[in-house]
């Protein structure tokens, strides 16, 4: 089952069912395989401010 | 080799709050800067020499790069180098007369971000919506009740976001015209409508005196509801600053009045801002309010582009705490950096036709006006749910609207938004 994770910065969502195709990850890509060097693509910021949201 | 300097005469307006009080000028200005000096240095008389950054891409690398282009080394907002040693002296050493989350490095200014971010995240904020629909409504209310001719500036746009700010803060609604005072003596001090009745800017002992009355007034203020809610918790952002521990201790007095001050001030001001540009527009273009009473659906749209063309705050400075390569030149550690936000969202890389006012661009969701990186703007989602409820609460009674006087906008350097639009309308 995918997750989603939630930028602490600005509130992006990572879905990983959706992924993030403008950057390259394809739908279904999962948070743990997105490399270490992505960036938020609202805010910019590192990987490391993603937050996995609790159901 | 030598760094590319920009003609004195070219840039120089860039420093003076008048020149901002006609957006066109400025628009003009960067447009040929962005043009011919990408990148290059402003050596204005009385100000440390600054890097001009016009273009878009450069404010996003430079801004979400914290650790090596700082908030606290200078100044964060322009000073004359006389300006600057008076901060230093008011201070005892300090760059910035304000320590609120803007004035901020890391790892400091994470963990303060932290106490407060998560209730700007979109869904708390999601959550306050039928809350703020509330206060729009009442405020529209008001607006009606001044027709057919109002300032929708002084009115309406001033004390809509900061009753919004205020109430999810906790701060008592009888105390919003004091606030929105000190927060106009201290950001519009250039200006002859808005600064300290009397205040000459020209005169360090007034200038000083208008700091500390600021401070002092929000550190009051701030610690008095604090320790309110240190008795008495509520559901409000105050009882979550009362009860917030920064490293395992409380958070010190004066920077509990920081984030009030920050609050109070950012948290409504570029708002306001926003709010007055989005009724200009309209009372200049019947056909794009006819479009939005028809397909409610756009005003998002709408929204993203009016905070694009308002771009609120118009810089920032940073200082580059070690060399660094930007654009083909050598940024020299303790260079300080003149970041132009209105210049970046007129970038005509990114931006096609950027003054064009433009519901449809594509790439509106580009929009640098929230800043970029850590500091993006905390409080963006509640902006743009509260300009977004605004509308949809006004639109569907709002007949027609035409200027009834030209619009003023306020003298500042660093958040120039308009101070009077006088409108004519008719609305139910």
């Amino acid at each position: 089952m995918f997750k989603k994770y939630i930028c602490s910065i600005c509130g992006h969502v990572y879905d990983e069912a959706l992924g993030d195709p403008d950057s390259g990850l394809a739908p279904g890509t999962l948070f743990e395989d997105i490399p270490e060097d992505w960036i938020c693509p609202d805010c910019g910021s590192d990987k490391s401010t993603y937050s996995l949201i609790e159901d | 080799m030598t760094s590319p300097t920009i003609p004195v005469e070219l840039i120089a307006p860039l420093f003076s709050p008048q020149s901002f009080a006609d957006p066109q000028f400025i628009d003009v200005m960067m447009r040929e800067v962005r043009e011919k000096y990408p990148l290059a240095i402003a050596q204005v008389p009385g100000f440390a020499p600054h890097w001009i950054v016009s273009k878009w891409a450069d404010l996003r690398e430079i801004t979400r790069q914290d650790e090596i282009f700082h908030s606290n080394e200078n100044s964060k907002t322009l000073v004359t180098e006389a300006g600057q040693q008076m901060i230093y002296d008011y201070t005892g050493g300090k760059p910035n007369v304000l320590e609120t989350l803007v004035h901020m490095d890391p790892p400091v200014h994470g963990k303060y971000r932290a106490v407060a971010a998560p209730q700007f995240m979109p869904g708390p904020i999601a959550a306050r919506e039928e809350q703020v629909r509330g206060i729009a409504r009442k405020y529209i209310d008001k607006l009606i009740a001044h027709a057919p001719e109002v300032d929708f500036a002084a009115e309406i746009a001033f004390y809509y976001p900061l009753e919004v700010i205020m109430t999810l803060t906790g701060a008592p609604p009888e105390d919003l015209h004091k606030i929105l005072q000190m927060a106009q003596w201290f950001f519009n001090y250039a200006d002859p409508d808005l600064k300290r009745p009397d205040f000459d800017p020209t005169d360090p002992v007034q200038v000083v005196k208008t700091w500390t009355m600021v401070l002092e007034f929000f550190n009051e203020y701030g610690n008095k509801i604090i320790a309110d809610r240190r008795a008495c918790p509520k559901d409000d952002i105050a009882t979550i600053l009362a009860n917030a521990k920064i490293d395992g201790c409380p958070m010190s007095e004066s920077s509990l009045g920081s984030y009030f001050l920050i609050l109070g001030t950012a948290g409504h001001d570029t708002t306001a801002a926003s709010t007055a540009t989005a009724m200009w527009i309209l009372a200049e273009q019947p056909e794009l309010l006819a479009r939005l009473k028809a397909q409610p659906e756009d005003i998002p749209k709408f929204i993203e582009e009016v905070v694009r063309w308002a771009t609120p705050v118009k810089h920032f400075i940073r200082t580059a705490a070690r060399d660094y390569q930007l654009r083909g030149q050598t940024i020299k550690k303790g260079d300080r950096l003149y970041l132009s936000y209105v210049s970046a969202n007129r970038d005509e890389e990114v931006f096609s036709d950027p003054f064009t006012f433009n519901i449809d661009r594509p790439a509106n969701k580009q929009q640098i006006a929230f800043g970029y990186g850590a500091h993006m703007c905390i409080g963006q989602h509640l902006a743009k749910m509260e300009l977004r409820v605004f509308w949809q609460e006004l639109l569907p009674r709002l007949d027609w609207v035409t200027l009834a006087g030209t619009p003023k906008v306020a003298m500042s350097e660093l958040v120039p938004g308009p101070k009077s639009v006088p409108i004519r309308f008719s609305a139910k």
